[in-house]
């Protein structure tokens, strides 16, 4: 005999976020690094700063760092990132 | 004669919370004018689909916002008879709501127990707004009180439904189909509308509609009369205090432990002796399967993707203990948690799988809270210190011995804090290890007189439960996550 099943799955409709427009180099670009406040992050980024701005000629940098990784970015995190080119996140210690 | 005025937008989750309680401040008569910042065709289907009881204007050029001074929505402004602003509350805070409720001599309408957050911040005020080149966002529906039907899956006869459900809706282990039968059935047990949403479930915020918590119940082998308590569970699991879209995703070992107090555990049978962390009983068993369930189905918390845990915790099946309130001499859990004794409650806390302690030789308290302390220590990792909580629970035989040389429980809490550090020579080595870095931040104590840092924040990073069978000198240490705002707090909802 067939059985109907009630589906107990997620069915909330998500609206799909696309891809940013790639760069095609970052020469005078803004180039936000976030640092999601794990330890280690600021070696890391500091180190890729200074490659962006020695090696890649960016025109600036934007540093920001959420106040704990294990929750999402607050809005005022993102609305400083907003204006940047490109984002670099440091995830893991 | 006062009247309120509450400044919205439509697409601001804020003011998506504060909906509800300002329809119930009008219910009570309360004169509340609705002041939309956006325009009449978003005005109008956030109207219908937030079932507005109040009339909401929309403000054509922002004026009023503007003259109002409006920095944040939601912001409610109490006017008196000649328009003058005699209060102005910007973001959503429910003593705030309660405070303007009084000024209307209405009762309180914000509890703390709703599934709303105590306060939450707003947004910035239209005319404040940056603008940007970017097409704005399409705005969320975060708060709309009524979810969809589940669709339905007709399975022909050549499929296996175990086998179907197997492989599409499970934990790696066999479930109850979830047959519309069965569902109406769970279902009949709560006079509520199938549709209403509980909660939106993290990380993904999968709508917890009635029925889909009912579908996964069925799965997870719940009796219907458990629906009572799962729906508290789910509004405490989506609680942001409990921020289990940060439990749910990373790479730690915690998971989300089920505590069950109050005459709900004879009501319903669960159990709080022998085995309480294991396969003991069937409302144990199934309410902690469910949770989980639900986390992974509407959650989206997978364990292949993205529920991160490097390597997981056997509490991922089932995860739910009962107190055992009848061999405690002191408060329980959720008396604690501001309850009284006659209300049932379910507790979340995010923890470690329970590490052991054997103490059979001990015939003092000292003596028996000395060897947790041991335990204690190695929550997180040994030599961390002053960021991490622990849940003790002890087993009733090491309770009567506390109990008898007088103990209270904040005793019990007070001597674990003051007697559990790590000494300091085991930060001398030269290389690097988890923990060291932060011994600048330590507090330096004496134990036993030997320098070390203390291991605790406070005597209330110490949490106690007693459960567990009458015979075995055993307790146990559950370690948290990340702790505080910045982590994941316990929360505890009556059923």
């Amino acid at each position: 005999m067939p059985i109907t099943l009630v589906n107990p799955l997620n069915e909330t409709q998500q609206s799909a976020a696309g891809f940013a427009p790639r760069l095609a180099a970052l020469q005078g670009k803004t180039v936000a690094l976030l640092d999601i406040s794990k330890p280690g992050g600021n070696v890391f980024l500091d180190r890729i700063e200074s490659l962006l701005r020695e090696r890649y000629g960016v025109a600036a940098v934007i540093r920001e760092m959420k106040p704990t990784f294990a929750k999402p970015a607050p809005p005022g995190v993102i609305e400083k990132i907003r204006s940047a080119d490109a984002v670099i996140e440091a995830l893991a210690d | 004669m006062l009247r309120l005025l509450a400044v919205l937008q439509t697409d601001c989750p804020t003011c998506r919370l504060i909906t509800p309680y300002l329809n119930k401040l009008a219910a009570g008569s309360v004169p509340v004018t609705g002041i939309s910042q956006d325009s009449e065709e978003v005005t109008r289907a956030f109207t219908r689909q937030m079932d507005v009881r109040f009339p909401l204007e929309r403000d054509p050029g922002l004026d009023l916002s503007k003259r109002l001074e409006v920095v944040t929505v939601p912001t409610l402004f109490v006017m008196d008879e000649h328009e003058r602003v005699i209060r102005q509350e910007p973001g959503f805070d429910k003593n705030a709501l309660n405070e303007i409720a009084a000024l209307f001599g209405q009762a309180a309408i914000a509890t703390p127990h709703d599934g709303a957050p105590a306060s939450k911040p707003g947004c910035t005020s239209r005319h404040l707004e940056v603008l940007t080149s970017d097409a704005p966002a399409p705005a969320l529906d975060l708060h709309s009180s009524w979810g969809t039907a589940a669709s339905v899956i007709e399975l022909d006869n050549s499929e296996d439904p175990h086998e179907y459900c197997y492989r599409v809706f499970g934990d790696a282990l066999p479930v109850i189909p979830p047959t519309r039968e069965r569902v109406d059935d769970m279902l009949r047990a709560l006079e509520s509308d199938p549709r209403e949403i509980i909660g939106r479930v993290p990380p993904c915020y999968g709508e917890a509609t009635i029925e889909k918590i009912a579908a996964n119940a069925v799965m997870a082998g719940c009796k219907p009369e458990l629906m009572r308590v799962l729906i508290p569970l789910v509004r405490a699991a989506c609680d942001e205090l409990f921020n289990a879209h940060g439990v749910q995703a990373t790479t730690h070992f915690a998971a989300p432990l089920i505590v069950i107090n109050g005459p709900v555990r004879q009501e319903l049978g669960f159990y709080s002796r022998q085995n309480v962390f294991s396969n003991v009983a069937r409302a144990n068993s199934s309410l902690g399967r469910a949770l989980q369930l639900i986390l992974l189905n509407l959650g989206g918390s997978r364990p292949d993707s993205i529920d991160m845990s490097a390597l997981g915790n056997p509490g991922k099946f089932s995860f739910c203990i009962a107190e055992n309130e009848e061999e405690n001499p002191w408060e329980p859990f959720h008396v604690e948690a501001g309850l009284s004794r006659e209300q049932s409650a379910v507790s979340l806390l995010a923890c470690e799988a329970p590490h052991g302690v054997s103490e059979h030789n001990a015939r003092t308290a000292r003596g028996v809270l000395k060897s947790i302390s041991y335990a204690l220590t190695t929550v997180w990792t040994y030599r961390f210190c002053g960021f991490f909580e622990a849940l003790v629970v002890l087993g009733p035989e090491h309770v009567r011995t506390i109990h008898r040389d007088g103990f209270t429980k904040q005793n019990v809490r007070e001597f674990l804090f003051e007697n559990t550090g790590v000494p300091l020579r085991c930060y001398s080595e030269d290389d690097a290890g988890e923990g060291k870095q932060q011994r600048g931040m330590y507090r330096e104590i004496s134990i036993d007189d030997e320098p070390c840092y203390q291991k605790s924040r406070s005597p209330d990073a110490i949490r106690i439960v007693v459960a567990g069978g009458t015979a075995g000198k055993f307790s146990a240490v559950l370690g948290s996550w990340s702790t505080g705002a910045r982590g994941s707090q316990p929360v505890t909802y009556p059923i």
